[in-house]
Formats: C-alpha cells, structure tokens, sequence
C-alpha cells in the first residue's frame, strides 16, 4: 500500500466509490465515443477509397452538374469536352447503388469498354465486357460475397449480366463494385443519353506552368464550354461526392447525438456525487481547501470519466468498424483502417466531454458555503 | 516543534453580530473577545446558545454580520482571506471528526496538504509524524470504518495539525467519545497546545471540560456571559 495520497488518488478513490454508477457512466460516454469513432471513421474511409479510387485511374478532373437535385448530364458533352485544348481523353460514366441481392449492395459502374479507368484494374481472371452487351465485370470482393465466377450469371434489375471478368482494385470501393458496359446501365437506369460523371484527364502541362495553375486553366475552360456544369479536381470531388457528405452528415448528426446523451450521463453523475458529498466538501473548505481546488477536484474526476470513457468508446469504435469492414453489406464502402488523427480527435472530444458534463457540478460544489454545507444531513 | 508566544492578542473579535433568515435569527449578538498567543480557552453554553457560530467566525468558516475578527491585526476577510487564512493559521477538530470515508488514516492527514502544495514526500513524513504522536503508528493504514471512535478523533486532530496551524479549534471534541477517550482526547489536545505553544479554543456543552481551560467564557442567548 502506498502511503502517499494525491489529488489524482483522492479524485479516484471518489469515483470508485460508486463503483457500479461510474462503470456505467464509464459505458455510456464510452459508447458515444465507439460511436463517433465507428461513424466518424467510416465517413472518413468512405472519403479515402474514394480518393484512392480517383487517384489510380489517373483523373485529373471529374465534371458534373452544378445542381444537386439533377444529377444527370448529357452524354453529348462528351464531344464538347474532347475538343477542348487541355483534354487528353474523357470516361462518360454512370454511377449508381444497386442491390444486387437483399443481403448485398454495391455500387455499379457504368463505363465503356475503351475508358482509360480500366488501366487501375488488375483482372484476376477474365477481361474486359463489350459495349452493348449484357456482361459485367466484378470486383474481387464483390464476386466472393456473391459467390461468382467467370462465366456465371448475375442478376440485375432483372436482366441477367454475364460474368466476363473479376478483377482486384486499387480502392475498396472498386473491390466491392459492378461494372457494366455504360450503354447497358444507361437502358436499366431509364438513363438513356445521360451519365452521371465525366471523368477528365489532362494533357501534360506544359512548361513553366505548375500543376495548380494548370488544373484552374482547363476547369476554367470546361466551365467556360459547358455552362450548367461544374469541373472539380479529382482530390476535391473524393470530398465533395454527394454520398460521402451525406456518409460525413450522418456520422457527425448520429455522433453528436450520442455525444449529448453521454455528457448528460457524466453531468448526472457528477451532479449526485456533489450532491451526496456535499458535507464532505463542507469539511474540505473548513481545512482549508479553496474554492477552486473543489472546482478542480469535480472536473477532473468528470474529466477522468471522460477520458476513461473516450479509451473504452475508441476500443468499442475500432471493434465495430473492423465488423464493418467485414460484413458484405459494407466490406465494399469501408476499410478498418483509421487515422491515428481521429484516435487523438476521440479522446480529445471524450475529455471535452469530460470537462462540459463536470462545469456546472463544479461550479455548484464550488460556490458551497463551508458552513452550509458542514451542516447538510 | 514550539511557536515562541508572541505579544498582543493572537484573535480579536470585535462586536460581532450574526443573524440568519433575513434577520429573523440572531445568533450572536455584540461579542467582542481577545484571545492571545499559546492560550488555551474554553467556550461553553447551552444548545443554541451561539458558541458554536462564535467558533465558527473565529474559525474563519463564516463571516459577521456586522463587526470585525483580526488575526495577529490583520482583518479577515480583508487583509487576510477566509480561505488562507483557514489552510494556514487555524486547524478544525469536529465533534463527529469528518473524515473522508474514502481514505486511509495516513492519506486523510494529508488531504488538508494537498490544498498548500507540500511536496509529496514531506506530506507523507508529516502524515506518519503526527499519526506517531498520536499513538497511532499501527492504524495508519485502516480506513475510518474500521477505527474506534477514540482512533478517529485522534486522526482527526492529526489532521488539522497537518499545515503546524497557530490555532486549533474544537467544537464539541469529545460529543461523541466515551469518558475514557473523552479524557484521552483532552490530555492530547492540552498536551499538543503546551508542547507547540499553540492556541487552544474548545466549544463544549461540558461544565468539566469547560473548567479545564485556564480560560472559560460562558454565552447565552448570542451574548458572553462572563
């Protein structure tokens, strides 16, 4: 036994005390914490693959519509777009979420069978699909939760696809993802004569001018041609894509949430600690304790809470998002890798969380009055 | 350790009014008292009476109404914060001790320490020190359930003689001891005033512990009697 006490042995022994009480305030911040870290971390995984995905099929720029509720663009542009003075080549495609079965979702792509996007694919076995025909390409991932194999048939919307080719991605997004020819989605999709995306790569730039600069020219250009449409670095559009704002609006909205609950949860706590403690913080300012060394006493053992609940939530949070990663429903949009920079942001909001749900309990065993409180029953 | 006795009065009270509920209640009325280095005073009356209000204006716990408390000149609570001047000058005995359930006997001797910054170590060695001195170098380790009453009056007085006060206070000291420990809590605090030259203040309802003081003030109805 250690004979020396401290204002860090003193606050534990505080909370040990309710033993049962601190586990499952401990429980609750720590699944708020799980929560952000699995929400936040998929979000921000889903972002990633699709960086990856733009970056190795070498897209300098992706060109779509300006509006948000009409996301269709005319196929026709395409020739616009090829005359422009920067443009090297151009990939028309359709983007689209499909279930392919009631257990399995994937995204589809649809592309034509001499787009440039096919040089970042590596084929396992088979090769590439044919225009006008109703064959598709699977990821690696994908063909194994579906169980196929080259030469078998998939279902899609109701038309049978030939399996032509499987192949392993660059991102998890194309592990888990359809290919089909573009015409053929376009007839599935009712999307005749749209697509979704014109992915755009560049010519080289010329000399003396920076990449930056050349990447502004020829958005500059592609606006200039098309108005209506909006051309996007490939590095910002991995941001910008609709479905992953909407992946960054839920997890933030779900997290922040769960967050509230869980700063409720320390409050209440550290309000019934400071309540049931309120002669002993009576006999603290009687030997000589100031008022803010009982501030400091209440938030740190809130903000031990909150730290504590932040490691457990942050073990509980990498946990699922392992689960998430595995599971066919979401193996093909999310990878269990994690930032280290979102472990630090957790425990940085689990201990903010600390430091909130503990201020008001604090400030009212604080303002005690060492007499009124000596004499609470 | 033993504080030479300095000249003048150690605690001044000046006409000292305290009142509760909006003036409904006077606890203390015109008290003025002097109490000087090293003496060993006792303040007794009935329940209700006032002297445990007048302890606690002394204690630096409260603050008048009206009239004024100076320590060694200094005003409290003007020259002199409450708050300081409670953590360095005075040390509190209650009569049902106050001891943190949560801690040992060693660590609850050091939780007034903590409040001054003393380095961890000496915290310790002061904490086994007193513990010693009160006889009690075999029960550092227990927590205050599994003390006897004597034990935690005794670790409670080691306790507010952590930060070496010049003043101990005790309000009711042996309430809620038998006779043999209420005899054995009164040889010790006598012993530590004359062994540190400290001042002594004991609140009792107890006409025997009252006349062991050399001096005694008897209040009634908020007013010293004598």
């Amino acid at each position: 036994m250690s004979a020396h006490l401290s204002f860090a042995r003193f606050a534990w022994r505080n909370l040990w005390r309710r033993r049962f009480r601190t586990l499952l305030t401990l429980f609750g911040i720590g699944m708020a914490i799980a929560a952000f870290v699995a929400l936040v971390g998929f979000s921000n995984s889903f972002e990633s693959e699709w960086k990856r995905a733009y970056e190795s099929s070498g897209t300098d720029i992706a060109v779509v519509q300006k509006t948000f509720l009409n996301t269709s663009v005319d196929e026709s542009d395409g020739a616009t777009l090829m005359k422009l003075p920067d443009v090297a080549s151009i990939s028309p495609m359709i983007l689209n979420m499909m279930d392919l079965t009631p257990e399995v979702n994937a995204l589809a792509f649809g592309w034509t069978a001499d787009t440039y996007e096919f040089e970042s694919l590596h084929f396992v076995s088979g090769g590439r699909f044919h225009d006008g025909k109703s064959e598709v390409i699977l990821g690696e991932l994908l063909a194994q939760n579906l169980n196929k194999q080259v030469g078998d048939t998939l279902d899609i919307q109701g038309t049978g696809f030939k399996v032509v080719g499987i192949f392993h991605g660059a991102s998890a997004l194309e592990e888990g993802a359809a290919i089909l020819p573009l015409d053929e989605l376009q007839e599935i999709s009712s999307l005749q004569g749209k697509v979704t995306t014109f992915h755009v790569r560049l010519k080289p730039a010329p000399p003396g001018v920076s990449s930056e600069q050349y990447l502004k020219q020829a958005q500059g250009q592609i606006e200039a041609a098309l108005p209506g449409l909006k051309a996007i670095p490939a590095a910002e559009r991995a941001a910008n894509n609709q479905l992953v704002g909407a992946a960054h609006a839920a997890a933030w909205g779900t997290s922040l949430i769960a967050l509230i609950i869980g700063i409720l949860g320390i409050a209440n706590t550290m309000a019934m600690s400071v309540f049931e403690r309120t002669r002993e913080i009576g006999i603290l300012r009687a030997i000589g304790w100031k008022r803010w060394n009982i501030l400091l006493l209440i938030e740190f053992e809130a903000t031990v809470l909150g730290f504590a609940g932040g490691i457990l939530g942050i073990g509980f949070g990498v946990a699922a998002l392992r689960l998430l990663s595995r599971l066919p429903q979401t193996a093909s949009i999310v990878t269990s890798t994690i930032a280290p920079s979102l472990l630090i942001e957790a425990v940085f909001v689990a201990v903010l969380a600390g430091l909130l749900a503990g201020a008001v309990p604090a400030w009212r065993g604080a303002k005690l009055s060492p007499v009124e409180a000596l004499r609470y029953e | 350790m033993s504080n030479p006795a300095k000249p003048g009065p150690i605690l001044e009270a000046c006409n000292l009014f305290k009142s509760y509920d909006e003036g409904r209640i006077e606890a203390l009325r015109e008290v003025s008292v002097s109490i000087q280095h090293g003496e060993f005073l006792a303040i007794s009356g009935p329940s209700g009476s006032g002297k445990s209000t007048l302890l606690q204006l002394i204690g630096g716990l409260d603050a008048p109404t009206s009239g004024e408390v100076y320590f060694e000149g200094s005003l409290l609570g003007s020259a002199i914060d409450l708050d300081t001047y409670r953590a360095k000058h005075v040390g509190f005995v209650f009569q049902a001790f106050h001891l943190m359930p949560t801690l040992r006997a060693i660590e609850n001797v050091q939780v007034p320490m903590l409040a001054l910054k003393t380095s961890a170590d000496d915290r310790v060695k002061r904490a086994e020190t007193l513990l010693m001195e009160m006889g009690l170098e075999n029960r550092m380790g227990q927590y205050p359930n599994q003390l006897s009453a004597g034990e935690r009056q005794r670790v409670a007085i080691a306790r507010a003689l952590a930060n070496s006060p010049s003043i101990l206070v005790a309000d009711e000291p042996t309430g809620n001891l038998d006779s043999v420990n209420s005899a054995r809590i009164m040889e010790m605090l006598t012993g530590i005033q004359k062994k540190h030259g400290m001042t002594l203040i004991i609140v009792t309802h107890e006409n025997d512990i009252a006349e062991m003081a050399p001096r005694h003030i008897r209040i009634r109805d908020g007013r010293v009697e004598s």
